[in-house]
């Protein structure tokens, strides 16, 4: 008898678990779109679905100068280049290149002028050097002044030697 | 010595500075093209006029030509139009059209009604060859040598004195050189 009851217990505990199943398989397959579609690189916002990919993206386009208005990025702008330029930085992102891969690209197009924060080298040695160079001048001058005066006598004290 | 030497230099590195920044004569918008002296970017594009045909330029390989990058949202377009068709009609080399960010019923009718200095215009619906020239605004013509590369960019409406002063001697100097 114990092992009839056993036996009814499995049978029934077996088919629980196959209606389970069943179950499950029609609801996701009636969860997923009659039409799929491959998945979005950009949503309708112009958002990369990928955050790493958005972060990326966000980070060059503020370094990039929008030409037509020369003191924004094309982050900031609402020209019309700078919307064909960020279309242009997140194809190349989605298409898996280097940041510096995009770089070039604009660089190889629209200048060295077309970068905010241009790379250091020879040629730009100046404008990266000159702040220091600057800074070194005015602590030179500061010093030589403070010296200058600590040579001199205070008002309130007699000169040397005057007495 | 050095008391008076000092500011004397840095009195001339100012106006030398300031002589060059504030000339009124300087374009601040016009940047050096870094396409000079490297090969003009391939573009395939179809024809404003006749969207069945597609304009090339790698078909004019072996000829100095001039590209005109223009739209009819471009006041200054229609200020250098005439100088445009005045350079056609002495038939020194082809101009190629590159319509920029534009309609092409738009840019049809403009040609229609002022007239056609072009020997082919392409239309660049997406703005993407525009990019590979570097172009950020309009009119910029550039012209192209026979062995297809960029050697001059300029960035303002075409006048009859910017024809004869930087345009006729390039164009000379490139067939002597044979390229």
């Amino acid at each position: 008898m114990k092992e009839a009851v056993a036996a009814r217990a499995a049978f029934s505990a077996l088919l629980a678990t196959l209606l389970a199943a069943v179950l499950g398989a029609v609801l996701a397959a009636s969860s997923t779109p009659v039409h799929a579609q491959a998945p979005r690189a950009v949503d309708d916002y112009g958002q990369l679905q990928d955050p790493a990919l958005q972060a990326r993206f966000e980070h060059i386009t503020v370094q990039l100068r929008c030409l037509v208005c020369q003191n924004e990025s094309i982050a900031d702008s609402n020209v019309e280049l700078a919307s064909d330029l960020r279309r242009q930085v997140r194809e190349m992102l989605v298409a898996g290149q280097s940041d510096d891969a995009i770089f070039k690209f604009m660089t190889d197009r629209y200048g060295e002028f077309v970068r905010f924060n241009p790379p250091l080298e020879t040629k730009t040695l100046f404008i990266w050097g000159a702040p220091f160079v600057m800074l070194l001048l005015g602590v030179l001058i500061v010093y030589r002044i403070v010296r200058q005066r600590s040579r001199m006598p205070l008002d309130d004290e007699p000169a040397p030697g005057s007495m | 010595m050095w008391k008076f030497l000092l500011p004397v230099a840095a009195f001339v590195a100012l106006a030398v500075l300031f002589a060059f920044g504030l000339n009124p004569n300087r374009d601040i918008h016009a940047l050096p093209s870094p396409l000079i002296g490297k090969s003009a970017p391939l573009f395939n594009l179809t024809d404003v006029m006749d969207p069945a045909r597609v304009v090339s330029n790698a078909a004019l390989r072996g000829q100095v030509y001039m590209l005109n990058v223009w739209g009819t949202w471009c006041y200054a377009c229609r200020q250098e139009h005439e100088a445009l068709l005045d350079i056609a009609r002495q038939h020194v080399l082809p101009i190629v059209g590159l319509d920029y960010m534009d309609q092409r019923e738009k840019a049809q009718q403009w040609l229609t009604q002022l007239g056609n200095p072009y020997s082919a215009v392409a239309f660049d619906t997406d703005g993407r060859t525009a990019i590979d020239w570097g172009v950020y605004g309009a009119p910029e013509t550039f012209l192209v040598d026979g062995q297809g590369r960029v050697i001059y960019k300029f960035i303002s409406p075409m006048t009859p004195e910017v024809w004869q002063h930087d345009f006729l001697p390039r164009i000379e100097a490139a067939r002597r050189s044979g390229a």
